[in-house]
């Protein structure tokens, strides 16, 4: 069947090659097969150990009728043991924790929470960055900026996941949505846990209420969306904002979490637009300070969470990427990164030049220009090397990492 | 010095090689020095701005573009440059001492003239409050007290310091290892190129380099 699936993406394809191959059995037999054989690492331990207790937590907590929870539950179930769904579904388990800790954290009863901190972001913000950043870039607004701010914030934040998981799962090796999957959950996991631990007010709160203190019954406020509500005509983000659960949510911004995970994991697979990307990071980052959502310390917490996540998976999770190759079927084998063979510091044992050498060697001038330069000899001892040799070896030998 | 080189860590939090430390140092500082970029935009937005804030801002631009280029490189390093990156990352760590001190005895003298007229606008509307706390007792209770808002502004500030300590000391660590690390030796040659017919910043870059790497040779090694 010469249909354009097969003759665009599956031109390159190996042949008898099945790395790229998904799981089309519905028999939940296989998954039990696959579960006995089994072999969990501490990491694997410590992970579903985690992800487990928040759902049970979520089970437990969620005001839902408890069939409503049970049939859910089994619904979940259904799809992890059934091969063909379980592929997907099983490995999206940060995401689906996630997004079952988020809709019941809005159900917490007030009393509980913790305290609400109104001075702490904008005293944090002016303490490492000067000033506040959001003051700064909402001091003059018009509508073309209005517009430009809402694109990346209320609008593409929403789709760009599900575009970039798609792209990803086509272009991408085989294997790297699982790891999108694993760091996109977990990055939103934490910050969701970080913003019912830690809630602050975020900067439209200064705006409108001053530093005075806040409270749980308190409305929340669209900011500079108000504005686009009023420019379209429509309620939309002014309703949605007034009657938010996470009102006091701001730290950290998980808006910028997700840009920057979702550009990480594009500058990965995809390093020659690795400028596009960086930019629509600081586009998004400049609209949520403007719209007065978020300082600029909630951005680099939800940055920073992103960017450590996203080493770990990539060192741990991540198959190698052939940016020659076209797309996932063009891929012959997965491979991972390897630590210790990757380290620019690891001495290579096949390696002459790597023998370590006395301080007495590297002790020369830059300086000393007017002194005949040092031929090396037959005769040099092992720990003897020329520098020009040794260069003429650095060139060839970082392209082993 | 040489009970100073003693204590640098020789790995990550114990575990991790130096490399993966140094990537994501440097892009914890990369992500966190774009504050200088957002802080320039003042310019066009109108809000003022004061001698410092614009010296915190431009130092931050300018540490940007030299910590990125160790980001690009950082699987195939080199000496010179990460000897700049180390020399530099501390000059910063330096100021950023500096500037915490400054901004923060500038916040708190902003926050007290602030807090004045927040409390003039509190009596306005003590009214509603009283009714507010009529009906639910506990309100008070939702919101955080005043040492603890403090707290958690000293807490945050000192542990975003004590990280940046310990980043400087892995990139010390890093710069150590290539310097001992006969792979990534300096040639003589390649310093002392020809950059006469150069323009004068890539000449200034080049000997700033130079001068990066001598300096950390006599501390490090």
């Amino acid at each position: 069947m010469a249909n354009p699936f097969s003759r665009w993406f599956l031109s390159e394809r190996p042949p008898n090659c099945h790395v790229a191959d998904l799981e089309t059995s519905l028999d939940p037999n296989k998954t039990l097969l696959k579960v006995q054989k089994y072999k969990p690492a501490l990491s694997d331990w410590v992970h579903y150990i985690f992800l487990g207790s928040i759902m049970l937590f979520v089970f437990i907590t969620n005001p839902a009728p408890w069939s409503f929870k049970i049939l859910f539950y089994c619904f979940l179930g259904t799809l992890f043991i059934i091969p063909a769904t379980s592929q997907f579904f099983f490995n999206a388990l940060p995401i689906l924790t996630w997004v079952a800790l988020y809709f019941t954290s809005s159900y917490f009863p007030d009393d509980r929470r913790p305290p609400i901190t109104v001075k702490v972001l904008p005293a944090v913000e002016t303490i490492l960055y000067g000033d506040n950043l959001s003051d700064i870039l909402a001091t003059s607004t018009n509508s073309f900026l209005d517009i430009l701010a809402w694109l990346p914030y209320g609008l593409f934040h929403f789709g760009a996941p599900f575009v970039v998981a798609a792209i990803l799962f086509v272009f991408g090796p085989p294997t790297v949505l699982q790891g999108y999957a694993f760091a996109f959950g977990y990055m939103n996991l934490f910050g969701v846990i970080m913003q019912n631990v830690f809630p602050a007010a975020p900067p439209w709160y200064k705006i409108l209420y001053g530093l005075q203190s806040a409270n749980y019954d308190m409305h929340g406020s669209p900011g500079g969306l108000a504005r686009i509500d009023e420019l379209l005509g429509i309620h939309m983000y002014t309703t949605a904002f007034s009657n938010s659960s996470v009102i006091f949510g701001a730290f950290p911004s998980l808006h910028s979490g997700c840009a920057t995970m979702e550009a990480l994991f594009f500058c990965y697979c995809f390093p020659k637009l690795k400028p596009l990307f960086i930019a629509y990071v600081c586009w998004l980052w400049w609209s949520t300070m403007y719209l007065t959502h978020h300082y600029f310390v909630d951005l680099m917490a939800g940055s920073v969470l992103s960017y450590v996540i996203f080493q770990y998976t990539k060192y741990t999770h991540l198959p190698i990427v052939d940016t020659s190759l076209f797309c996932r079927w063009s891929y012959t084998s997965i491979e991972k990164y390897d630590i210790s063979k990757s380290d620019p510091l690891a001495a290579d044992s096949n390696d002459i030049e790597s023998v370590p050498l006395s301080n007495l060697e590297l002790d020369f001038d830059l300086n000393m220009t007017d002194e005949p330069s040092v031929s090396p000899s037959l005769f040099d001892g092992s720990t003897s090397v020329s520098r020009s040799s040794a260069t003429s070896i650095t060139s060839l030998g970082v392209k082993r990492a | 010095m040489r009970s100073f080189l003693l204590t640098l860590p020789k790995s990550f939090l114990g575990f991790m090689p130096l490399y993966l430390a140094v990537e994501i140092v440097l892009g914890i500082s990369i992500l966190n020095k774009c504050s200088g970029v957002y802080g320039i935009l003042a310019l066009f937005t109108g809000h003022p701005l004061d001698f410092m804030q614009w010296v915190a801002y431009l130092w931050s631009v300018f540490t940007l573009i030299i910590f990125s280029q160790g980001l690009y490189l950082i699987h195939k390093p080199n000496l010179l440059l990460f000897s700049q990156i180390c020399a530099l990352y501390t000059l910063d760590t330096l100021f950023t001492c500096f500037f915490t001190l400054w901004f923060t005895t500038q916040w708190f003298t902003l926050e007290d003239t602030a807090g004045g007229v927040a409390s003039q606008s509190n009596n306005s509307n003590l009214i509603s409050t009283e009714r507010l706390t009529v009906r639910n007792t506990d309100i008070s209770k939702q919101s955080a007290t005043e040492s603890y808002e403090y707290s958690i502004t000293i807490l945050i500030t000192l542990v975003s310091l004590i990280f940046r300590f310990y980043f400087n000391l892995i990139l010390a660590s890093f710069v150590q290892e290539l310097l001992h690390h006969p792979k990534y030796l300096v040639d003589r040659d390649d310093v002392e190129q020809n950059l006469k017919n150069k323009p004068i910043w890539k000449r200034l870059y080049a000997k700033s380099q130079k001068g990066c790497y001598k300096l950390c040779k006599n501390l490090l090694n």
